[in-house]
């Protein structure tokens, strides 16, 4: 089944070295949509992403250095990255050798589609 | 008093190494600017770590701020750095009077006033401290802060004034890891006044260094308290993508750049920086600062 998110993830998964795409609720990490390229629960990994991006904001909140726009998890073997866009967080996994400064250009201009594809309902 | 704050400004924006932090800061805590003093007084020993007038200054506006211990750890920091320096010790005098702690306010004085004999305000508070030691009229008034006496020192200019070799080696109460040593643990590895960093147990409680917001306060603790849990969170996920050990979370604010990456016993090692500084750059500092707290951990540990 399809969703108004659906072409955006497609269009990440699409990027060299990405693994998988998702949409997801900051506050509870549900998923809302995704694009998976592997074969494993896209749920686990929005819950945890959803939970680091939702740290590093409130941190960010605490310090006062305003609102984060992407976030990275980095390791040896691939990257967990993440941008933020009203409640919900996009969410991306990219292999180790991925072009890490295109995917993130592509996820902040795929984030700021977001509250429109939304409809209003998450932002 | 107004120009003066205005020219050192201005000097300090023409030169951010400028020693003039220490008279800026003194005159915003006597306009009774205390957290603009702080401020003033926390960036410039960023940079001048080792400069006793700055940690004098600090351990002012602490007493002004009413924060006792902060004040007598900085002042304790003046003396490692000038020995004898009579406004610290008559300042640590003082804290230790607030404290009710008569015997060592009596034996600071005394070497306070050692240090600055021709200092009349050091010899009435020490006056006062014999005497409420020894329950003796007239009831005792506590010492006064070092810069508040009549014709008292005036600390900064103490201490190029006192003769170190005329004091005897003073000692302070026995503090196996004073606060500030910690506090201050990152100052000689950054190297912008913009840049600061901070580590954290497992439980996001601070270990050591500072994490300091736009306006000079030290946020260290809303930060960390909401960064516990991130370690967990980090290898789990790693875990589940089967990605191995993750190194570094890297996030972008609208002003500045965070950086983390895993320290000893699952804490964790935050860095922020501008976000004028390159992301190359601020791994590297990442680095250094995960290397710097290793050897810390390591010699708290031995």
């Amino acid at each position: 089944m399809s969703s108004s998110f659906s072409p955006m993830l497609d269009g990440l998964t699409r990027q060299r070295g990405v693994r998988a795409a998702l949409v997801a609720s900051e506050q509870d990490g549900i998923v809302v949509d995704s694009s998976l390229q592997i074969g494993q629960s896209g749920d686990r990994v929005a819950a945890l992403a959803a939970s680091l991006y939702r740290k590093a904001r409130l941190s960010s909140r605490a310090a006062h250095l305003g609102a984060v726009s992407f976030m990275q998890l980095e390791a040896p073997n691939g990257r967990l990255c993440a941008v933020g866009a009203g409640s919900l967080v996009l969410i991306v996994v990219a292999q180790s050798a991925a072009n890490i400064g295109l995917i993130r250009v592509e996820m902040l201009r795929a984030a700021a589609e977001i509250p429109t594809l939304a409809g209003g309902g998450f932002a | 008093m107004a120009d003066d704050v205005s020219r050192l400004s201005d000097e300090l924006a023409r030169d951010p190494a400028s020693l003039a932090f220490v008279p800026l800061g003194e005159a915003l805590r006597r306009r009774g600017q205390l957290d603009l003093a702080l401020r003033v007084a926390v960036r410039g020993l960023e940079r001048h770590p080792h400069l006793a007038e700055g940690h004098d200054l600090l351990a002012r506006v602490a007493a002004d701020r009413g924060e006792l211990q902060r004040a007598f750890d900085e002042w304790d920091m003046v003396l490692r750095l000038s020995a004898g320096h009579a406004g610290a010790l008559r300042g640590m005098g003082f804290v230790c009077f607030q404290q009710g702690r008569l015997e060592e306010a009596e034996q600071y004085l005394a070497a306070a006033g050692a240090a600055n004999p021709a200092d009349e305000g050091i010899v009435k508070a020490l006056t006062n401290v014999r005497a409420a030691r020894h329950h003796e009229p007239p009831a005792a008034q506590p010492p006064e802060a070092p810069d508040a006496v009549e014709g008292g020192s005036a600390p900064l200019d103490d201490t190029t004034a006192h003769d170190a070799r005329d004091v005897p080696v003073h000692q302070a109460p026995s503090q196996p890891v004073p606060a500030h040593d910690a506090q201050y643990l990152f100052t000689d590895v950054l190297e912008e006044g913009d840049q600061t960093a901070l580590l954290l147990d497992r439980d996001g409680l601070v270990l050591g260094g500072a994490y300091f917001d736009h306006a000079g306060n030290d946020v260290a603790q809303e930060v960390g308290a909401e960064l516990s849990g991130v370690t967990d969170a980090a290898r789990r996920a790693t875990r589940h993508l089967a990605l191995g050990d993750w190194t570094s979370i890297v996030f972008e604010t609208e002003v500045a750049v965070v950086a983390m990456a895993p320290s000893s016993d699952d804490g964790l090692l935050v860095l922020a920086t501008s976000r004028a500084t390159p992301l190359g750059l601020v791994r590297r500092l990442l680095d250094r600062c995960a290397q710097h707290a290793v050897r810390w951990l390591g010699e708290r540990a031995a």
